[in-house]
């Protein structure tokens, strides 16, 4: 992969560094909620599989504050 | 003044216990790099896909770099919005549906107070998250392609913010009118959209208009001077904060009671 040689990889880390924050927080939430909105395991799975957007959407609508 | 420095306090907790403090800036930074980087190496990402026949050459204008941090006030003004609404909408109708609100209100607490506190607190919040959003994107765009004068990046900042404590006003409005987070969050967006509209359309009579903020930001960082009719649209956009804020005070008031 010749595209690996040309990135500037110190600007990239920070954005990989920021999004295993929001995956490994999002994580632990889920872990420690109580309830979310729908099912916890679809959540797990959103949070998992959909890189970066799966974990704000988890705290944007997937968390239920009350 | 104490009391409402301890609602301020309730509030940054739960703020910490919602990880709001955590997931909003860092959403925010990846939006403001996100399109610098992308634009950068477009040439490369186009490669990788592929598809392309054997050949074919695409000419793509490299964008300035102002364009290229305009691009980025466009992602604040779409899903940085989405966002902000989608998170605040339940500060107040979340909690009267769950009953918090009535049982802090219940003591002698000013509605007052319990509304500016929630509001100081979610633009703390968000004020930050976009400060350090801009700032990411300034950094990267410098990076990557030219660095943009600091004085009109601050200028910029201070405009579009003035915009986003407007669009956060209007949340924190519906959400204590309004019972649902839901129709809260939903009020909100449309009416942010059919203001937005409204202001595009007639954008040669309404210049001192709130919503004209983004393009003054935008022009300010083309062309490194303050717009002309900047000054009206702040002075406009701060009177609609401070009337709004009022009537959320009134209006939430009569509908406790009334409770």
């Amino acid at each position: 992969m010749e595209i690996f040689e040309t990135v500037n990889w110190s600007l990239l880390a920070p954005i990989l560094v920021i999004q295993a924050i929001l995956l490994i927080v999002a994580l632990v939430d889920l872990i420690k909620i109580e309830k979310t909105n729908g099912p916890k395991w679809i959540w797990a799975i959103v949070i998992l599989l959909i890189n970066i957007i799966g974990p704000i959407l988890y705290f944007v609508v997937g968390r239920r504050n009350h | 003044m104490n009391q409402w420095i301890t609602l301020l306090n309730k509030e940054f907790l739960e703020m910490a216990r919602n990880y709001k403090w955590i997931w909003v800036p860092l959403t925010f930074i990846l939006l403001g790099v996100m399109d610098p980087l992308t634009t950068y190496y477009m040439p490369q990402i186009i490669d990788s896909v592929g598809g392309l026949p054997e050949g074919a050459v695409i000419d793509i204008p490299e964008p300035s770099a102002k364009e290229v941090f305009i691009m980025s006030l466009g992602e604040y003004q779409t899903i940085g919005i989405l966002i902000i609404v989608l998170s605040m909408m339940g500060t107040i109708a979340g909690e009267r549906k769950s009953g918090v609100a009535q049982l802090i209100l219940v003591k002698p607490v000013s509605y007052i107070s319990y509304i500016t506190s929630k509001w100081t607190a979610a633009l703390t919040l968000v004020v930050i998250s976009l400060f350090l959003g801009f700032l990411a994107s300034w950094y990267y765009t410098g990076v990557l392609f030219e660095f943009i004068p600091f004085g009109s990046f601050m200028a910029a900042f201070g405009l579009y913010a003035l915009w986003i404590a407007l669009v956060l006003t209007l949340v924190v409005f519906t959400s204590a009118t309004l019972k649902h987070p839901g129709a809260a969050g939903m009020v909100t967006l449309v009416t942010v959209f059919v203001f937005n509209m409204l202001g595009s359309y007639f954008s040669h009579l309404l210049e001192w208009s709130p919503t004209k903020l983004l393009p003054y930001a935008s022009e300010m960082l083309v062309s490194d001077k303050w717009p002309e009719h900047a000054w009206p649209a702040t002075g406009m956009a701060s009177i609609l904060i401070i009337l709004v804020l009022a009537l959320t005070v009134i209006i939430f008031k009569r509908k406790e009671l009334a409770d």
